[in-house]
């Protein structure tokens, strides 16, 4: 008799919802492979993001964060100017971290499930104005194993596709199963 | 701390100049929800991050946030204390080195360890954490800008 958690013991859930949990998560589990092998030291991958209005709102809002500079987007206004010390509304400075994981890998092939990110050093270089194209170029730099456990490291840098103004850049490392 | 009256930060910040080494920056707080560890915004194709059930077969208590928030947490503080500086130059160096696990209370602090003077001002050096409610260190790192 299974004696583990379940799938509902963080949030109510109904049957229905129960059981397409579990067959969402087993269809992630099917095709993945660790990151280790899914990455070569040289790699280098690039794609641009357009980084929206509401794209900004749904990572400031995951984080609980209300600053008002990084609204493009109001309820009720919809689409705005939006205002920040920068003058229009501008995107948080972390924001473009967390999408570096989109260009660390092959998004075309399954995600490795089961890799952390366990270590990040970021340089914050200028504001980047909410509706800005950027390009975000990732080279992985480094294999390693330490305390048995094996990472895999990268360099990234974000620029605007229309200026090539550099915005950010970063080293960051991925535990791999 | 606003100076607009619609809860945006300082647009200075709150260090000065005059901000002394030694000083203690009060951070955010954060619950660890289950429904924003879940968010599409965080890909959902980890489920480390939302499924209690694929958490414990991976071995882990509970499922874990993931870096990236209390990233944005200790950004929140930062941006609180060095305003629009921490768009222009700034430096952030984040170790997860434990996890933040579903329903825990995270908290972020920072202490200012070194103000190193600049051409036009001081570059400020903060040592930066985020920890639970036990004081269990989570994320720790550092945070450089200049005032």
């Amino acid at each position: 008799m299974y004696e583990g958690p379940a799938t509902d013991d963080l949030r109510p859930m109904t049957e229905i919802q129960i059981r397409q949990t579990r067959e969402f998560v087993a269809s992630l589990s099917q095709k993945s492979q660790a990151y280790w092998d899914m990455v070569s030291v040289g790699d280098e991958l690039s794609r641009e993001l357009h980084l929206t209005p509401e794209l900004v709102i749904l990572y400031a809002d995951a984080v609980e964060d209300y600053n008002p500079w990084y609204e493009g987007w109001l309820m009720n206004t919809w689409h705005k100017q939006g205002e920040s010390p920068f003058g229009g509304a501008i995107v948080p400075p972390m924001l473009v971290s967390h999408f570096v994981l989109s260009v660390q890998f092959d998004h075309t092939r399954p995600f490795a499930v089961g890799s952390i990110h366990t270590y990040h050093d970021s340089r914050i270089l200028a504001p980047i104005p909410v509706g800005a194209t950027v390009r975000i170029h990732t080279r992985a730099i480094e294999k390693f194993v330490k305390r048995e456990r094996r990472y895999v490291r990268h360099e990234a840098t974000v620029t605007d596709v229309s200026t090539g103004t550099l915005y950010f850049t970063e080293i960051r490392d991925i535990l791999s199963r | 701390m606003t100076a607009t009256g619609n809860g945006a930060p300082a647009p200075a910040g709150l260090i000065t100049r005059d901000t002394p080494v030694g000083y203690e920056l009060t951070g955010v707080k954060k619950k660890a929800v289950i429904q924003l560890m879940g968010s599409r915004l965080w890909g959902r194709f980890n489920p480390n991050h939302w499924d209690p059930v694929y958490a414990a077969e991976t071995g882990l208590k509970a499922p874990i946030q993931t870096g990236e928030m209390s990233t944005a947490y200790l950004s929140e503080m930062c941006v609180n204390y060095f305003g629009r500086n921490f768009f222009t130059g700034a430096r952030m160096v984040c170790k997860y080195v434990n996890s933040a696990y579903a329903n825990e209370v995270i908290t972020t602090h920072g202490v200012v360890r070194e103000k190193t003077p600049t051409d036009d001002g001081y570059r400020f050096k903060v040592e930066i954490w985020a920890q639970n409610d036990e004081g269990e260190k989570k994320t720790v790192g550092w945070v450089e800008a200049d005032v």
